[in-house]
């Protein structure tokens, strides 16, 4: 089963403190980070033919590229296009919001402030997004079959 | 009874009078007027009717004298077609009376024949003729001669009447018309007596110029925006005025002009006599045929300046928006920097405290574990803190589009999220429904009523339990919602305070808080055209309320 995470994020304490979180939640699940937007798009093109990441977990705020810009690349990779993006963000702003669920977000989590919380998010991420949830298949011609 | 049957009725006493009216009026004199006087004299009745009786079927107007001295008499009353006039008679003789007849301007030139015997014809023929005489009657008289004669007079007469009557209607008629003409050019007169006037009164500058530009009459009005006289202006043309930045434009103006198109709204500004400029706004309109200019132009140099000032003031007032905007945008960018970068180390001092409590605990002492979690604690307020101050900072800067709103959807959205606490704490919520609809903003009314709620949770009396009453009252235009608790209430001293920002009655330990709710709850209120307030005193529990517009259609419920 594909249990890779591909976390973008540059603060590095948050990464610490998610890789923390998903352990305490007794996740079984493979982090892979990416400290920015540039290093993002290396990472999942890198990834050949290998299968793309169960999910990745974005933040808005990155250095180079802004998250957004980074959904925005990967909304537009064939073989990239239908993995689940979870943002991960502190912004509260509603244009944010707005603009990560038009630009094909799958889900949109503000950080939280204290650990439990974050420990709880870990655990919740891991049973939908790599249990219950199906992933999507893929159909490389989905367009032509319909 | 009807008169006209009465009057058929023979015995009727009326009606031999009323034949005897009817009978024909008098007779017409009309005939008589158009008869010649024939003036006879003699001394001699018997000749003078013999005459008379001779002429009588000429059926004209005939006067006797019986001397010369009547007839002249007669002759100052009217005027005769003949005069026959006896040669010998007694005292002043035909001779001597027509030497005074012929002194007077009426009888001047009247005909006189004279009545003489053929004795003595030589003599008085010659000197009758020298008298004036147009002719000689010999006695004794031949009737049919005479009548002959006198009836050549008599047409003469009246062939020269006509002719003076037709001359005089000529006359008429020349005066009438010359009566006319003069009336028309009275009137013209007046009729340009009145332009003039418009003319010379206007406030307006009026003025005709020819295609170059030359005035060559205006009224004083240009004199009086200008500061040039008359003869000044005419020795000037519009370009030699006009002002420099203008001057293009007014020579594709006076271009048109002269190809016959008028200007219908011609502005520009031209140079008054101490230097200054002045604004001049009009129309022209070119006679290519008289080669010559109308102008109509006011001194619009006031609205001009006013006009400045308007646009000068928009600018400023565009260029603050735009300041304002920038700080706007610029309060946005450092609410995103406080919501963003000010909460990751507090996400990291709080998590990793919490990594240290749980992770590390067997390598820390119970002193350090406690420093932990005061780090793990303030890290949380901090947070909280920030949040709020976010929400008040958002909720000043919001676009507040007011809607109707019932209260029961938002109060029973926040009940349900508050479920659990109020079950804990052994809590009564009492809503007095239905509470009404209000015009507020949706967002902004729940975030009032959370803090409100949450407010009568929080500050409760530690021997009883909480009770909370939500209710609303009336007024006209406005609905007021209560939120009451039986919580530790407030000293009326400190109503106003509580409202404020960062204003806190107790210390963090008893209640902790961040001293932003109840500001955000009174900053809310007004955003929507409201008010906010709380009835209180100590140990008697709080009545918080907000007041809020009732919607439009039911105001006067």
């Amino acid at each position: 089963m594909n249990n890779r995470i591909l976390q973008i994020e540059d603060n590095p304490d948050d990464v610490l403190l998610t890789e923390l979180a998903f352990k305490k939640a007794g996740a079984s699940v493979t982090l892979e980070v990416a400290t920015d937007g540039d290093k993002a798009i290396a990472a999942l093109q890198s990834g050949g033919n290998s299968p793309p990441p169960a999910c990745v977990l974005l933040d808005i705020k990155l250095p180079t590229m802004s998250g957004l810009e980074v959904l925005t690349w990967i909304r537009q990779q064939p073989g990239l296009k239908r993995v689940p993006v979870i943002m991960l963000t502190s912004s509260l702003l509603p244009e944010d919001i707005g603009r990560a669920y038009d630009l094909g977000a799958n889900s949109y989590l503000i950080k939280p402030p204290d650990l439990n919380s974050l420990i709880a998010l870990a655990k919740v991420i891991d049973q939908y997004w790599l249990h219950i949830n199906t992933p999507p298949v893929d159909v490389p011609c989905l367009e032509k079959v319909a | 009874m009807n008169p006209t049957t009465e009057t058929l009725t023979p015995d009727t006493p009326g009606a031999g009078t009323r034949s005897a009216a009817t009978s024909p009026n008098g007779a017409p004199h009309s005939a008589s007027e158009l008869k010649a006087n024939i003036l006879l004299v003699d001394d001699r009745p018997d000749k003078l009717l013999a005459i008379e009786s001779i002429l009588t079927s000429l059926n004209q107007n005939i006067v006797k004298a019986r001397s010369g001295k009547e007839a002249l008499k007669l002759l100052l009353k009217q005027d005769f077609a003949v005069i026959l006039l006896d040669v010998s008679m007694p005292g002043m003789d035909g001779f001597e009376t027509a030497s005074l007849i012929r002194q007077r301007l009426n009888s001047e030139h009247t005909p006189i024949i004279f009545i003489t015997s053929i004795g003595t014809t030589e003599n008085h023929v010659s000197r009758g003729y020298s008298l004036g005489a147009v002719d000689y009657m010999l006695t004794p008289i031949v009737p049919e001669v005479l009548r002959t004669k006198i009836s050549v007079f008599v047409d003469l007469h009246k062939q020269t009447e006509l002719i003076r009557h037709q001359a005089e209607q000529l006359r008429l008629i020349e005066e009438a018309k010359h009566q006319r003409q003069l009336s028309e050019v009275a009137d013209r007169l007046e009729t340009e007596t009145r332009r003039n006037r418009f003319f010379t009164l206007a406030l307006e500058m009026l003025g005709i110029a020819d295609l170059d530009g030359h005035l060559l009459q205006m009224n004083s009005s240009w004199e009086k925006v200008l500061g040039y006289t008359e003869a000044e202006l005419k020795a000037l043309t519009a370009t030699d005025v006009v002002h420099p930045d203008d001057r293009e434009q007014l020579l594709a103006g006076m271009a048109a002009l002269r190809k016959g198109i008028a200007l219908s709204a011609f502005e520009g500004r031209f140079r008054h006599k101490d230097g200054s400029y002045r604004w001049l706004a009009g129309t022209a309109a070119p006679f290519l045929a008289e080669r010559l200019v109308y102008i109509f132009v006011r001194d619009v140099t006031p609205r001009k300046i006013a006009e400045d000032q308007v646009r000068q003031l928009n600018t400023e007032l565009e260029q603050r928006i735009t300041a304002l905007t920038a700080a706007n945008r610029e309060l946005e960018a450092f609410n995103y920097s406080i919501a963003h970068d000010l909460r990751a180390p507090l996400r990291s001092m709080s998590g990793f405290a919490k990594a240290l409590l749980e992770d590390e605990a067997a390598n820390l002492s119970s002193a350090g574990q406690q420093y932990a979690s005061r780090i793990s604690r303030a890290a949380r307020y901090m947070d909280t803190l920030l949040l709020d101050m976010l929400a008040y900072s958002r909720l000043a800067r919001e676009d507040m589009r007011l809607a109707c709103v019932p209260l029961e959807e938002p109060l029973n959205e926040l009940l349900s999220l508050v479920e659990r606490e109020i079950r804990e704490r052994g809590a009564q919520v009492e809503v007095l429904s239905p509470l009404g609809e209000v015009q507020a903003h949706a967002p902004t009314l729940k975030q009032i009523l959370s803090n409100l709620i949450s407010n009568s949770l929080k500050f409760t009396a530690p021997d009883r339990p909480p009770r909370l009453r939500i209710f609303t009252t009336r007024q006209p235009g406005s609905v007021r919602l209560w939120v009451q608790d039986n919580g530790i209430g407030i000293h009326p001293q400190h109503h106003e305070k509580v409202f404020g920002l960062f204003q806190r009655l107790h210390d963090g330990n008893a209640y902790p808080g961040t001293g932003i709710g109840l500001a955000l709850v009174r900053k809310g209120a007004e955003r929507m055209g409201g008010r906010t307030g709380v009835e209180s005193e100590p140990g008697q529990g709080s009545r918080f309320w907000v007041e809020l517009p009732a919607p439009e259609n039911n105001q006067h419920e």
